[in-house]
């Protein structure tokens, strides 16, 4: 059979196969019923089993050329994304993380770092009015102790909301560029938790000093737990990116970038939540004027959630898994 | 084994895939260059939404005086979408954001498959490190993505760091149109094709070089034909014993006419005239 006759007869199958193409991509029909999905299979399948034999045809180059970009369409249209399978992702949440984090070096490493250059800070910062005044400056010292200086209560519903979007916006946002900067080899998180830990000791350690330090506490209470973790949780995670660049256990560096997403991926997104959590808090509890026994109530509870999901859920699924 | 990609041996940013059904085809990989306008279209989308929103949100909630709840939820507005437009479109839409998709560009998995929900995700939030160094402060700034350059000139796929990390690469879908055969159907391409001899046999190599010339001989001036024609023509006619005079370019066109449309004249000739007054032309150009 002469080529012209192969290609009159070829191109009415092609042309289907690109019209059904072409309508998927619009979007206008995710779904093709049944009979479409066979004839879109059918004629994938053949597209291909031409393309396998394009040289045997001798059919010219740019027909060649052609196949080569209609299979892979259609080929982008038959393997479609997978979309979010929630139960995956529920069985990661509460059995894979928490094992994950209670024995991830990089996450004790992120924890041992922040915490202790944290309370190093704050007692140098109590000490010495000279190093508050380095790491933290002047002008943002008076301001914490004006903005303390006032008994906490009394902010309206709305700029507890207002608020609340702002920590989700910034204290994620921060999060995140942690998770993300410790992709440079470990050292980009590494440089942003030991600067954290560096401003935030110091403001407590400088706040002590001064009679605003009532109002400090009462207002950092209900939030902390959540939210200094979510710090730690992310830095650990993106550390845990950046070291198996470095440690690869055996595997190629990128096999082992991999194998590290793996495992860092669901830490960042269980570190989002709480930051979820702790914004909420943060705009409409801590600004409020309830009881410090509630405030300190919700610290203690969430406390224990954070105890209970990373120690009890993590040993548990470490049990699981040995089974 | 299906779904691995080849070792890297292009020269060029092609890459094969090999399809479950094991049928190696090609990709065209998108460098930096492709990529820039597609991320330029999303990133004024996002602005638009943005400002959008916030003018919006002001009217109706400022309207009724709560002005600062608004704000507030349009903060929370703001970092999903600074975060997660691209994670979410590439998911949804089966790897492509809206400027991906009006360039042609869709992500994929190096094995050639569709990416998951959590490598869209995880290749646009390490975006933030590949934008570095960023101009101007990091809410309202001009992302410089030097460290996305490098990576990406470090490797065959064009691969920044957040695709590295997820194991993606950007492709680019072609949409070429099907072109048919060249019409030939001159009179004197028809004859010479019936008189050429039967143990002229053209092989894989001589059809695929025929039909390139043939495609292209449209574009090229008729005197350029002949020189380029005469290389194969020469010694065809010399070993065939074919007048040595014979039209190069007539000849190559005869041949293609016998390889790929017909054995035999079907008769049916629709002359364009231009085309012999070319040839007659060249002729008298070469000679």
């Amino acid at each position: 059979m002469k080529v012209a006759q192969l290609l009159e007869r070829r191109k009415v199958r092609w042309s289907e196969l690109e019209a059904m193409c072409r309508e998927l991509e619009n979007g206008r029909s995710r779904r093709l019923g049944a009979v479409g999905v066979l004839r879109f299979a059918s004629a994938y399948r053949s597209a291909c089993a031409d393309l396998a034999l394009a040289d045997a045809y001798q059919l010219p180059p740019h027909t060649v050329q052609y196949l080569h970009d209609l299979v892979g369409r259609a080929h982008n249209q038959l393997y479609r994304s997978r979309l979010f399978q929630w139960q995956t992702w529920a069985h990661e949440m509460f059995r894979r993380v928490p094992t994950m984090i209670l024995f991830d070096r990089a996450a004790w490493l992120a924890f041992v770092i922040f915490w202790g250059i944290f309370f190093a800070s704050m007692a140098l910062a109590y000490s010495s009015r000279e190093f508050s005044l380095e790491v933290i400056g002047e002008e943002a010292m008076e301001t914490y102790q004006r903005n303390f200086s006032q008994p906490i209560g009394g902010r309206s519903f709305e700029d507890s909301s207002m608020m609340g979007g702002f920590y989700v916006y910034n204290n994620a946002s921060i999060g995140l560029q942690c998770f993300a900067a410790g992709l440079l080899l470990g050292v980009g998180g590494l440089f942003i938790t030991v600067s954290n830990a560096l401003q935030l000791g110091a403001v407590f350690g400088f706040i002590f000093t001064t009679p605003s330090r009532g109002n400090f506490i009462e207002f950092v209470t209900a939030h902390g737990p959540f939210e200094l973790t979510a710090i730690v949780l992310s830095a650990g995670a993106g550390m845990r990116l950046g070291f198996a660049i470095v440690d690869t256990n055996g595997l190629s560096r990128m096999a082992s970038l991999r194998k590290a997403v793996d495992r860092a991926m669901p830490t960042a997104a269980a570190a989002v939540v709480l930051f979820f959590l702790a914004a909420v808090i943060e705009g409409f509890l801590s600004p409020s004027d309830a009881p410090y026994a509630v405030k300190a109530g919700v610290a203690m509870l969430s406390t224990a959630i954070l105890v209970f999901y990373i120690v009890v859920l993590g040993l548990r699924g470490r049990i699981v898994d040995a089974d | 084994m299906s779904g691995m990609p080849q070792p890297p041996r292009q020269l060029d940013s092609r890459i094969e895939i090999v399809t479950p059904e094991n049928i190696a085809f090609h990709y065209v990989v998108a460098g930096p260059f492709r990529r820039l306008p597609a991320y330029i279209i999303d990133c004024l989308i996002c602005t638009t939404v943005l400002v959008g929103s916030l003018i919006g949100i002001s009217f109706a909630f400022g309207s009724a005086g709560l002005f600062a709840i608004g704000f507030g939820i349009w903060l929370l507005i703001a970092f999903a979408v600074s975060w997660f437009y691209f994670g979410l479109f590439e998911t949804f839409w089966n790897g492509q954001t809206p400027g991906k998709r009006m360039m042609g560009l869709r992500v994929l998995s190096v094995t050639g498959q569709p990416i998951n929900a959590m490598q869209a995700i995880l290749r646009n939030i390490l975006r933030a490190v590949d934008a570095m160094p960023v101009l101007g402060s990091v809410a309202i700034g001009i992302p410089l993505y030097m460290v996305a350059l490098l990576a990406a000139a470090a490797n065959s796929r064009y691969q920044r760091l957040g695709d590295l990390a997820a194991g993606t690469m950007v492709v680019v879908e072609r949409r070429s149109k099907l072109r048919g055969l060249s019409q030939l159907s001159h009179p004197d391409v028809v004859r010479l094709a019936l008189d050429l001899p039967r143990s002229l046999a053209v092989n894989r190599g001589m059809a695929q070089a025929l039909s390139l010339y043939v495609a292209r001989r449209d574009r090229i001036a008729p005197a350029r034909r002949f020189e380029i024609a005469r290389t194969l023509s020469e010694p065809l006619a010399e070993r065939f014993g074919l007048p040595r005079d014979i039209n190069p370019d007539l000849m190559l066109c005869a041949l293609y006419y016998r390889t790929f449309i017909a054995d035999t004249a079907g008769g049916a000739v629709l002359s364009p005239e231009s085309e012999a007054a070319e040839m007659a032309a060249a002729e008298a150009s070469v000679r």
